[in-house]
C-alpha cells in the first residue's frame, strides 16, 4: 500500500491531477465564503463583460458568473463523488460476485451486465428524466448510477475469474475460510487498481451525465451548478450576442475538473498495467538503446 | 459463419427492456402525462382522440396485460402513436424525417475517429516513450474525460462565432432548395464539418487509448518479431503484423462504445441546432412530446442492437480463427 502511494506520488501527473481535484474540493467546501456575490441575486446589469467589480462578468439576468462557478462546483462534485461511488460499488459487487460464484448465478449477473450495457444510455437517461419532470440531484445520481455500473462490473468480473483459481485464493478455501473472508480479505485487495479506475473513471462519468442532463433542462431549476449555468447561457443566446464569459465558464470549470481526474486515472491506468508506462524511466531506456544501436552501426 | 445466439439473445432481451420500460413508465409515474397531453391539445382535442390517448398510456378499462398486448401488437405494424406537438403527425413520420441526418452524423464520426484514433493509437504503442507518445497519449485520456456539450459549445463559439469561418448550424443553407445539385450537397458537407469534428473529438480518445493498449500487447509477441527477422520494413511489421491483430480488440471497443456515441449526438445535435433524432428528441422533451421520446428510446436501442450485430459480423469476417470455427 505505502508502495503504491510512493509510486503515485512521484509520477508528476497524477500530482498535477490530485492538486486540481483538490482544489476544486477547497473551493466547493469554502463557497459560502470565497464567493464574492450570492449566486441566484441580481447584483449586475444584464451581461455585463468581466471587470474589477464582477470578475467573470454577468449572466443574462445579472447574477455575478464566478460566484455561480464557484458554488456549482457543490452540484458538480457532490454528484460527481456520490455517483460515481454508488456506480463503482454496484458494478464491483455485481462483478466480484459473478465472477466468484460462477455457474447460474454468473450467467445471470453477466447476461443483466450486457443488456444494462447495450441500451443507450442518454437516450434512456432522457426518457427517465422527461417522465420525472424536473429530476432532483438526488434522482439524477439514482438514474446515473442504475444506468452506468456495467462498465466496471464487466471488468472486476473478468479480473475475478482470472483471480478465482490462483493458488493462494485455493490455499485459503482449503484452511477453511468463510466465502465472505476469501473474497473480501484475499480477492478484493488484488482488485484495489481496478477499483480506483472503475471509480476515477466513474466520477467523471456521473459529472458528465449531470452536465449534460443539466444542460437539457431536466435539472432542477432552482439549483446552482455548471450545466444549469450551460442551459441558461445557452437560452439566453449568451454565444450569438459574444457573451463569451457566461458559456465558457462553466466550460472550463467541467474542462479543468476532468482534465484533473483524467491525470489521475491515466497513472491508476499505468500502476494497474506495467506495461502501458511512458514515463521518464522508459524515455531514458529508449535513449540508452537508441545510442547503442547507433555506436555498433558504423555511419 | 455465424453470430453466437447469446449475442443475439442478449439484444434480444435489450430491446425488450426498453418496450417494457416504454410500456411501464408512463403508468408508473406520479403526475399523469396522459393529463398533460390531453391539455397540449387543447380544443383540437375530439373525444375519440382523448379515449384513444388513455387507452394507449394505459388509462383505458382493459387490464394491464391486455392493454401491454395492445401495445406489442401496436409496435409490431410499426405504429407508434401519434406525435402531440406535431399532430396529426404519426411519431414514425416526426422520427423518419431526421434519422437520415442523424445516420450521416454517426457514421462519419465513427468511421474517421475510428480510423484516426486507431492510426494515433497505434503509432503512440510502436514509439512508446517517445515524445509523440508522450503528449498524444495523455491527451487522449483527457479528451475522454470532456463532455460532447463542452467540446461542442467551445468548438461553436470558437469557429462559428469568433472565427465565423463555419456555419453556427443546422444541416443546410436555409436559403437553398433541397435536391441532389453539386451545390446542395455541398452546403450539406460544410454544415457538417463542426458537428462530425465535435462528435469525433468525443470519440477518438477512446478508440486510441484502446489501440494503444492492445497494440503494446502484441508487440512482444512472436510473429512479431519473425517479421522483423524477416527483415520486413518497420511500417509493414507495424501495420500489418502487430495493428492488424490490434485492430480486434478495439472493435469490441466500438461495439460496447456505440450507446454512448448516440449520446454524443443527442448533444451536438442540439448544440448545432443539426435537424437530427436528438434535436427531436431535445424538442419533443420540452414539450412533452411522451409518444415521441419514446419512440426515440425504441428507435435509438434498436439501432445501436444493429449496429453492434454490424460489429459483431465484421468481426468474424476480420478473425479468420472465429470464422473457421463455425464451418
Amino acid at each position: 500500500m505505502i508502495g503504491l502511494l510512493h509510486t503515485l506520488w512521484r509520477r508528476k501527473m497524477v500530482t498535477i491531477g490530485l492538486a486540481i481535484v483538490l482544489a476544486f474540493v477547497v473551493i466547493a467546501l469554502l463557497a459560502p465564503v470565497i464567493a464574492p456575490y450570492d449566486p441566484v441575486a441580481r447584483v449586475g446589469r444584464p451581461h455585463e463583460a468581466p471587470s474589477a467589480e464582477h470578475l467573470l462578468g454577468t449572466t443574462r439576468i445579472g447574477r455575478d458568473v464566478l460566484s455561480q462557478a464557484i458554488w456549482g462546483a457543490r452540484t458538480s462534485l457532490a454528484v460527481g463523488l456520490v455517483g460515481g461511488l454508488v456506480i463503482t460499488v454496484l458494478g464491483t459487487a455485481i462483478g466480484l460476485i459473478g465472477g466468484y460464484r460462477g455457474g447460474k448465478v454468473d450467467e445471470v449477473l453477466d447476461l443483466a451486465t450486457n443488456v444494462v450495457l447495450v441500451i443507450p444510455n442518454l437516450p434512456l437517461l432522457i426518457v427517465l428524466a422527461a417522465f420525472l419532470g424536473n429530476a432532483g440531484t438526488g434522482a439524477i445520481v439514482a438514474i446515473v448510477a442504475l444506468t452506468s455500473w456495467p462498465w466496471g462490473a464487466r471488468v472486476t468480473r473478468a479480473q475475478t475469474l482470472t483471480l478465482r483459481h490462483r493458488e493462494f485464493v485455493l490455499a485459503a478455501r482449503l484452511v477453511g475460510e468463510p466465502t465472505w473472508r476469501i473474497v473480501g480479505v484475499e480477492i478484493l485487495p488484488n482488485l484495489a487498481s481496478i477499483i480506483g479506475i472503475n471509480l476515477v473513471g466513474s466520477i467523471i462519468y456521473a459529472v458528465i451525465a449531470q452536465v449534460t442532463l443539466e444542460y437539457l433542462g431536466f435539472g432542477d431549476p432552482l439549483s446552482v451548478s455548471w450545466g444549469r449555468m450551460l442551459y441558461n447561457a445557452q437560452n439566453s443566446s449568451a454565444i450569438t450576442v459574444g457573451a463569451w464569459w457566461d458559456i465558457l465558464t462553466p466550460c472550463a470549470a467541467i474542462a479543468l475538473l476532468g482534465l484533473g481526474l483524467a491525470l489521475i486515472n491515466f497513472t491508476l491506468d499505468e500502476v494497474a498495467n506495467p506495461q502501458l508506462r511512458s514515463g521518464p524511466a522508459l524515455t531514458r531506456w529508449l535513449r540508452l538503446v537508441d545510442r547503442r544501436r547507433r555506436e555498433r552501426k558504423p555511419a | 459463419m455465424r453470430v453466437p445466439y447469446r449475442r443475439l439473445l442478449i439484444y434480444a432481451i435489450a430491446f425488450a427492456v426498453a418496450i417494457v420500460m416504454n410500456f411501464l413508465l408512463p403508468r408508473l409515474m406520479p403526475g399523469s402525462p396522459v393529463e398533460a397531453m390531453i391539455a397540449q391539445f387543447g380544443k383540437r382535442a375530439t373525444p375519440a382522440m382523448i379515449e384513444a390517448i388513455k387507452i394507449r398510456f394505459g388509462q383505458g378499462d382493459a387490464t394491464l396485460l391486455e392493454q401491454f398486448w395492445d401495445y406489442l401488437k401496436g409496435i409490431a405494424t410499426l405504429d407508434l402513436g401519434i406525435s402531440t406537438k406535431y399532430y396529426p403527425q404519426t411519431v414514425l413520420e416526426v422520427l423518419g424525417r431526421s434519422i437520415g441526418w442523424t445516420l450521416l452524423l454517426v457514421t462519419t464520426s465513427i468511421v474517421f475517429s475510428f480510423a484516426l484514433g486507431s492510426l494515433l493509437g497505434t503509432i503512440a504503442a510502436w514509439r512508446r516513450g517517445s515524445r509523440f507518445d508522450g503528449v498524444v497519449s495523455p491527451l487522449a485520456v483527457v479528451l475522454l474525460a470532456l463532455p460532447p456539450v463542452v467540446i461542442a459549445v467551445c468548438a461553436l463559439f470558437l469557429f462559428g462565432v469568433s472565427l465565423r469561418w463555419l456555419p453556427l448550424g443546422y444541416a443546410w443553407d436555409p436559403a437553398m432548395d433541397p435536391g441532389l445539385s453539386l451545390a446542395f450537397l455541398g452546403s450539406v458537407a460544410w454544415h457538417a464539418i463542426l458537428p462530425v469534428a465535435t462528435l469525433s473529438l468525443f470519440l477518438v480518445g477512446n478508440f486510441q487509448a484502446t489501440m494503444r493498449n492492445s497494440m503494446i500487447s502484441m508487440i512482444g509477441e512472436d510473429y512479431v518479431t519473425m517479421a522483423r527477422a524477416k527483415g520486413l520494413g518497420e511500417s509493414a511489421v507495424m501495420f500489418s503484423y502487430a495493428a492488424r491483430n490490434a485492430v480486434l480488440p478495439n472493435l469490441t471497443n466500438l461495439a460496447l462504445a456505440l450507446g454512448s456515441v448516440f449520446g454524443g449526438s443527442v448533444v451536438t445535435e442540439i448544440v448545432f441546432n443539426y435537424p437530427g433524432l436528438g434535436l427531436t428528441l431535445f424538442q419533443a422533451a420540452i414539450s412533452r412530446d411522451y409518444p415521441v421520446i419514446q419512440g426515440q428510446l425504441l428507435i435509438m436501442t434498436l439501432a445501436t442492437l444493429l449496429a453492434n450485430l454490424a460489429v459483431d459480423i465484421v468481426y468474424l469476417w476480420l478473425d479468420p480463427r472465429l470464422r473457421d470455427q463455425a464451418a
